[in-house]
C-alpha cells in the first residue's frame, strides 16, 4: 500500500476518486481477512470512514435514509419501525460485536459476498443504492446494483453514499433468520428475510421474501410473494410454502454446505420467519 | 510515511509508519504493549480486541492510521494505581483462563459488554462473548467471572 | 525464634488439594505473560516464512529461487542442500524432512524458507521463486490407501479367544463402519519460533512447544551439533492439546538454521492458515465391525477394524493407532476379540497427537457398536452397556491383558444416573417427543475408562531441578511444560507440601533444557504424574538434608525434626523456616537437588500385544441431553452432568477446568469441526471462518460437573489421577444423544458418522436406510 488517505469532505474524496487507483476501505472488516496479511494489502487505500456525514439515520421525503458508512451496533440501536426488525436482527448476526463496531452498511454491500447479511434484508425492503462521484449522484434499486458474486455496478470513481428505503409504513412486518453450523459468529449457509404488511380485515396486503447465500446473489422468491398477498394473516399462511417457489435459487456446493442442505433449510427457515411474523401479530 | 498519533492508555503517542501497519502490529511492535495477541489474523478470534473510543474492535482488522486521533485502551492500561479492574481480578478470582491466550482479548470484549449491558444475564453474556474464542476453558468460568465483574461494579 | 513446639500451625498457603489459582493468572489477565511472540527480540532479528509445496505428491523438477535471493529485504534463503546436518525433523522414524529434497509429498509441505528483514518482505519474496512439478499420483482418504495397501507403518494386530468361531454361533450379528473426521488443534497460539546464536556456536531457541528435548535434539541434528549446543526454553504455550507435541521441531529447526546461518536471532510465527495447513491433525478414522451379541445385549465376539489416516509420514502414528486399539474396549469386557489397526499413509500433512491420542476414535467405535445393538434389540443403550461393563467375575481382563483392577466403572454410572435422574429423563423426553413433530430430544450416558502412561515404556520417566536459596525461598524446575493446564501450580503445590512452605516462596521456572536433561513430552495426560513425583523426589532429597542438619545442630534425634507450616520444630526447638535455610547454608550443607521418577509396574510386549502398558485407568461418565431440529439439523446440547474420577485431586477447580475444557473440545471435535479437502488435496477450512471450534454460546445450557471421592489405588502423587485427555471422551455421549434423538424422528436412519453437523443430521434422518 503505497498510500492511505482519510478525508473529511466528500468533495475531497471525490476527486481522489477521480485521479483512479484506490480501494475504498470503511469498516474494513472484510478488506483485511481477504488480505490476511500486510503485504497484501491494495495498492492505495482511501479511507472514508472520516467523511463528515456519511454516517446516520434518518427520514425524508417517504425515505428511510441510511448513510454509508452507519456501523452496524448504531443500527441495531437506532428506533426504527417493527419493519426494520428484520435488518436489526441481521445486523446483531454479523460477525461480533467488535466487527459490528467497526463494519459499515455500505461496505457490507459493496463487497456484494452471496454470503453478505444485509443483501436479502435490504432487498426485501426494496432498497435504493445512492452513489456519487465527481460527476454528480446517481441512485438504483439494489438488485440493480449487485451484479454478481463480488460485482457491483459501482464505478472506479464512485462511492456508496447511502442506503434508501421506501418507508413501508407502520403495519409492516418483517423476520430475519439465518442457518449456520453454530448459534453464533457464522458464515451463513442460509438466510431468510421475510416482511409483510396485514390490510385492517387480516389479509395479506404486501409480501417480500428474499434469501441470501443460495444464489450468486441474494434474490427475491415474487412466485412466493404472489402467492401470499391475499391470504388470510393466521397460522395457515406459512402452509403456503411450497417446493416451486424456490425455482429461482441456485445454491452451490461449498466447504459451509451442500446445495441440496442449503435448499431444504431456505424453504424450511422461510415456513418459520413468515410463522414467526404471524405469530407475533401482524398490527401490534 | 504517515504520522499517527493517538491516545493508548492516557498516553500520547506519535509515530512515522507505513500505512500498511494494522493497528495490532503498532500497538504490539511500535509500543511493545505485547498482552494485545494474535490469534488468527484474520478478526475472528478475538485475541487482539482493544477498546478505540471505548468500544470493542479488533485490532487486527483496523489500520493504525484509521485509528489517528483516537483514544485507545489496552489490557496493559486497565488497571489503575496498581488495582487491577474489576473485569481483571474477576477472571483471576473465578480461575476464568487457562493458557492465558484469548485472556486479554476475553477482558476486553467483557468490559465492553458490561458497558452495554450493566446487568447481564447469563445468556446474553453467552451470546455477547460470541466474538471470543477460547479453546481450553470451555467458558464456563468465563461467563462466571463476567458475570461477578458486574454484579461486583453494581451495573 | 525458638520455643516449644506447640505454636498454632496454620496450614501452608497451596499445599495440594487446594483450589490454587494458576499461578500465571495475574499476569495474564494484565496483558504481562510472555509467550514467544511477546519476549523482545536482540536488535536485528530476522523474519523467517516457509514456502510451501501446491501439489499433493509430485517431483520437483525446477527450483529456482534467483529472484527470490534477489528480492528486497531478503538475507538469506534455505532450502534441503542448506542443511548442515540431517534434513529431519521427524520424532521416531527419519521421514520428515524439514525442506522437501526431490519430492513433495503432500500440499503445504515446506520446500524452502526465506529470512528477511522481516516477514513481509520474506513472504513477497517466496512469491517470486519458479518451481515446477512433475505430478505424481496422490492417495487422499483413508479408502484409497485401504484400496491401495498404503501404509507409514505395518499393519497390526490383538486379538484374545477365537472371535470368528464366536461370531458364527453368535445369537445376533451386525456389521457397521463409521468414519470419524479429524480436528484441528486450534490453539489460540500458533506455532512459533525464536532462535537467538551464542556464543562458539551455542543456540538457544525459545520454542512453543510440549516436548524441548525432542526440539532440542532434532534442532542439534539438523545443525549438525551434539545435543550440549543447543538449549530449547518455554515458559509457558497459548494451547497445545498434543499439536505442539511433535509439530514445533520444524519451526525451530527452521529458525535455528536461519540463525546459524546469518548469524542473527531469526523468529517463526505462522499465521493461522499457514499453521492449520502446515501441522498435523488428530487422525481421522474408519472403523467396521462385526459383532455378535445375545438376547440381553451381551457381546460375545467382535471382529474390529480401525483404519486411521497418518498422513504422509510416521510421525506418532504407530503409538497413536495403538492406543486406539487400547481403547477398542472402551469400559466394556470383550471376550472373543480380534482388532487390525491400519496405518495409512496419505498424501495429506501427517497427523499427530491430539488429546486422547487415538483413544478417543477407539471409544467412539465401540460406543458406536453399542448404540448399534441396542437400536437392534430396541433397547435403552444404557442397558447395553451396562450388560458390558467390565466385572470383577473373570470378566475384569483387556484384549491386551491387563487386569482392571480398581474397576469403578459401574459404580460411577450408577451414581451418575441416579444423581443426574437418568431414567425419570428418558420417561420425560419420550413423552416430549411424542408431543414435538418438528424438536426431537435425545439422552445417552457413555462411560469412559483411559489407560495412564506412555505406552511407549521408556518415556515414563521425569526430571527436577530444585535450589532451597539461603534466604528460604525456591527454585522450581521440571522437564514438564506449561501450555494452561497448571501443571506448574500443581508441582508447586506438592513441593510446597512437602517441605510445608507457602507457595508463594516456590519460584516457578521456564523449562529448560539445560536444566533438566532428557525430558519426555507432556503429554499422554502424565504431566503432574511424571513430573510431580519427580519434584516431590528433589523436594524429599534436600529436607531430608535439612532435617539431618537440624538434629545435628540442635541436638535431637531425625524423628524429633517435623516441618509444620512455615516452620520447623526440632526437638524443644524452632525455627522458621527461611531461618533454617540460611542456618544450613552457613553450615555448608547442599541445598540443591536433582529429583527423578519412572512410573513403577509397567511393560508391554508390542508383538505379542500383551502386558500392562498402563499404570493405572482414570474413569468417568456422562450424560448428554441434546435437541435437534429435524427440518434442519440444527442441534444444541441442553444439559450435560458429568461424575469424573481424578482419584483424590491435586487441586479441584484446575481439574474441573480441565474437564470442562476437554468436554468441550470433545463436543467440537464430534459435533462441528469439520475438515474438508479439495479433490487434489487441498485443505479447504484453514481459518476459522471456515472452521468453527465451540463459541461460547455453543456451550450446554447446563454443564454439571462433580469429582468422584475416590483415591487412586496406584502410588500416583498424592493418589491424584491423571486429567487432562480422559474427559475429552465425555462428549462421545453427545455423539450418542443425537442418534438417540435421529432415532425418536426416524427409526429407520442409519447412526451418525462424525462430526454430526447439521447438515449430516438433516441428511441422515432423510435416508431411511437401515444403519
Amino acid at each position: 500500500m503505497a498510500e492511505y488517505c482519510r478525508p473529511a469532505e466528500l468533495g475531497e474524496a471525490l476527486d481522489l476518486l477521480a485521479g483512479g487507483g484506490w480501494r475504498i476501505l470503511a469498516g474494513g472488516t472484510d478488506l483485511y481477512p481477504a488480505n490476511a496479511a500486510r503485504d497484501r494489502l491494495p495498492g492505495a487505500v482511501l479511507d472514508i470512514t472520516g467523511l463528515d456525514g456519511l454516517d446516520g439515520i434518518g427520514k425524508q421525503d417517504g425515505f428511510w435514509r441510511i448513510g454509508a458508512a452507519t456501523r452496524w451496533s448504531s443500527l441495531i440501536g437506532a428506533d426504527l419501525p417493527p419493519a426494520f426488525d428484520g435488518l436489526k436482527q441481521a445486523a446483531a448476526q454479523i460477525g461480533a460485536v467488535q466487527v459490528q463496531n467497526m463494519a459499515t452498511i455500505g461496505g457490507n454491500l459493496c463487497n456484494a459476498s452471496p454470503a453478505a447479511d444485509g443483501v436479502p434484508v435490504l432487498l426485501g425492503l426494496d432498497a435504493r443504492i445512492e452513489m456519487a462521484s465527481a460527476r454528480g449522484y446517481r441512485e438504483m434499486p439494489l438488485a440493480e446494483f449487485i451484479t454478481g458474486v463480488r460485482r457491483t455496478a459501482l464505478a472506479p470513481d464512485e462511492i456508496v453514499t447511502a442506503v434508501r428505503i421506501p418507508d413501508p409504513g407502520p403495519a409492516a412486518r418483517s423476520h430475519f433468520l439465518k442457518l449456520g453450523t453454530r448459534s453464533y459468529l457464522v458464515i451463513s449457509i442460509a438466510m431468510v428475510h421475510v416482511m409483510l404488511i396485514a390490510d385492517p380485515p387480516g389479509r395479506v396486503a404486501d409480501a417480500r421474501i428474499a434469501i441470501g447465500a443460495c444464489s450468486p446473489v441474494a434474490c427475491r422468491l415474487s412466485a412466493l410473494e404472489r402467492e401470499l398477498i391475499g391470504h388470510p394473516f393466521d397460522t395457515s399462511l406459512a402452509d403456503r410454502v411450497r417446493e416451486e417457489h424456490f425455482a429461482p435459487l441456485s445454491p452451490i456446493d461449498d466447504v459451509r454446505a451442500t446445495a441440496a442442505y442449503r435448499l431444504e433449510a431456505a424453504r424450511e427457515m422461510t415456513r418459520r420467519a413468515i410463522a414467526a411474523i404471524v405469530a407475533g401479530g401482524g398490527r401490534r | 510515511m504517515p504520522t499517527v498519533t493517538m491516545t493508548v492508555n492516557g498516553k500520547q503517542v506519535s509515530a512515522d509508519i507505513d500505512p500498511r501497519t494494522l493497528l495490532a502490529d503498532f500497538i504490539r511492535v511500535n509500543l511493545d504493549l505485547t498482552g494485545t495477541h494474535i490469534g488468527c489474523d484474520t478478526s475472528q478470534c478475538g485475541a487482539c480486541t482493544i477498546l478505540v473510543n471505548g468500544d470493542a474492535v479488533k485490532s487486527c482488522t483496523m489500520l493504525a492510521v484509521q485509528a489517528d486521533g483516537a483514544e485507545v485502551t489496552t489490557i496493559e492500561g486497565l488497571a489503575e494505581n496498581g488495582e487491577m479492574h474489576p473485569m481483571q481480578a474477576a477472571f483471576k478470582e473465578h480461575h476464568g483462563l487457562q493458557c492465558g491466550f484469548c485472556t486479554p482479548g476475553m477482558v476486553m470484549s467483557a468490559i465492553d459488554l458490561v458497558k452495554r449491558h450493566p446487568n447481564p444475564d447469563e445468556a446474553t453474556i453467552r451470546e455477547e462473548l460470541d466474538g471470543n474464542i477460547c479453546r481450553c476453558t470451555g467458558y464456563h468460568n468465563i461467563v462466571k467471572a463476567v458475570k461477578a465483574a458486574a454484579d461486583a461494579t453494581g451495573g | 525464634m525458638r520455643g516449644g513446639d506447640d505454636m498454632p500451625a496454620a496450614a501452608i498457603e497451596g499445599g495440594v488439594r487446594q483450589s490454587v489459582a494458576h499461578d500465571s493468572a495475574p499476569l495474564h489477565v494484565s496483558g504481562r505473560a510472555r509467550y514467544v511472540d511477546d519476549i523482545p527480540v536482540p536488535a536485528g532479528t530476522l523474519e523467517a516464512y516457509i514456502a510451501q509445496s501446491d501439489i499433493a505428491h509430485g517431483r520437483i523438477v525446477r527450483l529456482d529461487l534467483s529472484a527470490v535471493r534477489a528480492a528486497p529485504g531478503v538475507v538469506d534463503v534455505l532450502t534441503a542442500r542448506d542443511i548442515p546436518g540431517r534434513n529431519n525433523v521427524g520424532p521416531v522414524l527419519a521421514d520428515d524432512p524439514v525442506f522437501a529434497d526431490g519430492e513433495v509429498h503432500f500440499m503445504g509441505q515446506p520446500v524452502f524458507a526465506v529470512i528477511a528483514r522481516d516477514i513481509a518482505a520474506a513472504r513477497a519474496a517466496a512469491s517470486r521463486a519458479v518451481i515446477e512439478y512433475e505430478r505424481l499420483p496422490a492417495i487422499l482418504t483413508v479408502d484409497e490407501a485401504l484400496a491401495a495397501k498404503s501404509h507409514v507403518l505395518e499393519p497390526a494386530e490383538m486379538r484374545r479367544g477365537d472371535a470368528a468361531s464366536a461370531l458364527k454361533a453368535a445369537r445376533h450379528r451386525l456389521e457397521g463402519r463409521i468414519y470419524i473426521g479429524g480436528q484441528d488443534h486450534f490453539y489460540l497460539e500458533g506455532q512459533v519460533a525464536l532462535a537467538i546464536p551464542g556464543d562458539g556456536g551455542d543456540m538457544l531457541v525459545h520454542s512453543s512447544t510440549q516436548h524441548p528435548s525432542e526440539v532440542q535434539h532434532l534442532v542439534a541434528g539438523v545443525l549438525g551439533l551434539a545435543d550440549h549446543a543447543v538449549t530449547v526454553e518455554v515458559r509457558r504455550m497459548g494451547g497445545g492439546f498434543g499439536g505442539k507435541e511433535t509439530q514445533p521441531a520444524l519451526f525451530a529447526a527452521i529458525a535455528a538454521l536461519g540463525a546459524w546461518r546469518t548469524g542473527c536471532a531469526v523468529k517463526l510465527r505462522l499465521d493461522r492458515d499457514d499453521d492449520m495447513i502446515m501441522t498435523g491433525k488428530r487422525h481421522d478414522f474408519r472403523i467396521d465391525y462385526d459383532v455378535g451379541f445375545d438376547d440381553t445385549g451381551r457381546i460375545v465376539a467382535l471382529e474390529l477394524m480401525q483404519a486411521a489416516r497418518c498422513g504422509y509420514s510416521a510421525d506418532l502414528s504407530g503409538a497413536i493407532a495403538d492406543r486406539a486399539m487400547f481403547h477398542a474396549d472402551n469400559a466394556y469386557y470383550l471376550e472373543n476379540v480380534h482388532i487390525t489397526s491400519y496405518r495409512c499413509r496419505t498424501n495429506t500433512v501427517s497427523n499427530t497427537a491430539f488429546r486422547g491420542f487415538g483413544g478417543p476414535q477407539g471409544m467412539v467405535g465401540m460406543e458406536r457398536i453399542i448404540d448399534h445393538i441396542a437400536r437392534h434389540l430396541n433397547l435403552d443403550p444404557l442397558t447395553v452397556r451396562r450388560r458390558n461393563f467390565y466385572d470383577r467375575d473373570g470378566r475384569d481382563i483387556t484384549p491386551y491383558g491387563m487386569r482392571v483392577r480398581d474397576n469403578v466403572i459401574r459404580s460411577i454410572v450408577d451414581e451418575l444416573a441416579e444423581r443426574a435422574g437418568y431414567e425419570r429423563r428418558r420417561k420425560e423426553i419420550e413423552g416430549f417427543n411424542a408431543a414435538s413433530p418438528v424438536i426431537k430430544r435425545g439422552l445417552a450416558l457413555t462411560p469412559v475408562k483411559f489407560g495412564i502412561s506412555f505406552t511407549t515404556t521408556h518415556l515414563n520417566q521425569a526430571g527436577a531441578l530444585l535450589h532451597l536459596y539461603a534466604d528460604g525461598s525456591l527454585h522450581l524446575n521440571h522437564g514438564g511444560t506449561e501450555m494452561g493446564q497448571g501443571l506448574f501450580t500443581k508441582v508447586a503445590q506438592i513441593v510446597a507440601e512437602e517441605l510445608q512452605v507457602d507457595i508463594g516462596r516456590i519460584r516457578i521456572t521456564a523449562t529448560n533444557t539445560g536444566k533438566v536433561p532428557n525430558t519426555s513430552a507432556t503429554a499422554a495426560s502424565s504431566g503432574s504424574d511424571l513430573n510431580g513425583k519427580a519434584a516431590q523426589n528433589a523436594a524429599r532429597k534436600i529436607k531430608g538434608r535439612l532435617i539431618d542438619f537440624a538434629a545435628r545442630h540442635f541436638g535431637c534425634t531425625a524423628e524429633q525434626v517435623r516441618f509444620l507450616p512455615n516452620r520447623v520444630v526440632a526437638g524443644n526447638h524452632a525455627v522458621s523456616f527461611d531461618e533454617l535455610a540460611n542456618l544450613a547454608y552457613l553450615a555448608r550443607v547442599p541445598l540443591s537437588a536433582t529429583g527423578f521418577y519412572r512410573t513403577p509396574k509397567i511393560h508391554y510386549d508390542r508383538k505379542a500385544a500383551r502386558g500392562r502398558p498402563f499404570y493405572y485407568f482414570a474413569y468417568g461418565a456422562a450424560i448428554s441431553e441434546v435437541e435437534i431440529d429435524t427440518l434442519t439439523g440444527e442441534n444444541r446440547v441442553r444439559r450435560v452432568d458429568i461424575l469424573h474420577d481424578v482419584g483424590r485431586s491435586l487441586n479441584p477447580a484446575l481439574d474441573r477446568g480441565q474437564i470442562e475444557g476437554g468436554f468441550i473440545q470433545g463436543m467440537g471435535w464430534l459435533t462441528m469441526e469439520e475438515l474438508c479437502w479439495s479433490d487434489d488435496g487441498r485443505l479447504l477450512t484453514h481459518a476459522p471462518s471456515t472452521y468453527k471450534i465451540p463459541a461460547c454460546g455453543d456451550r450446554p445450557d447446563i454443564l454439571n460437573i462433580d469429582l468422584l471421592d475416590n483415591e487412586n489405588s496406584e502410588n500416583a502423587v498424592h493418589r491424584s489421577k491423571a486429567v487432562g485427555e480422559p474427559p475429552l471422551m465425555l462428549a462421545i455421549s453427545v455423539l450418542s444423544a443425537l442418534n438417540d434423538a435421529v432415532a425418536a424422528a426416524n427409526p429407520k436412519a442409519p447412526l451418525l458418522d462424525a462430526p454430526a453437523t447439521p447438515e449430516r443430521i438433516l441428511m441422515t434422518l432423510n435416508d431411511g436406510g437401515g444403519c
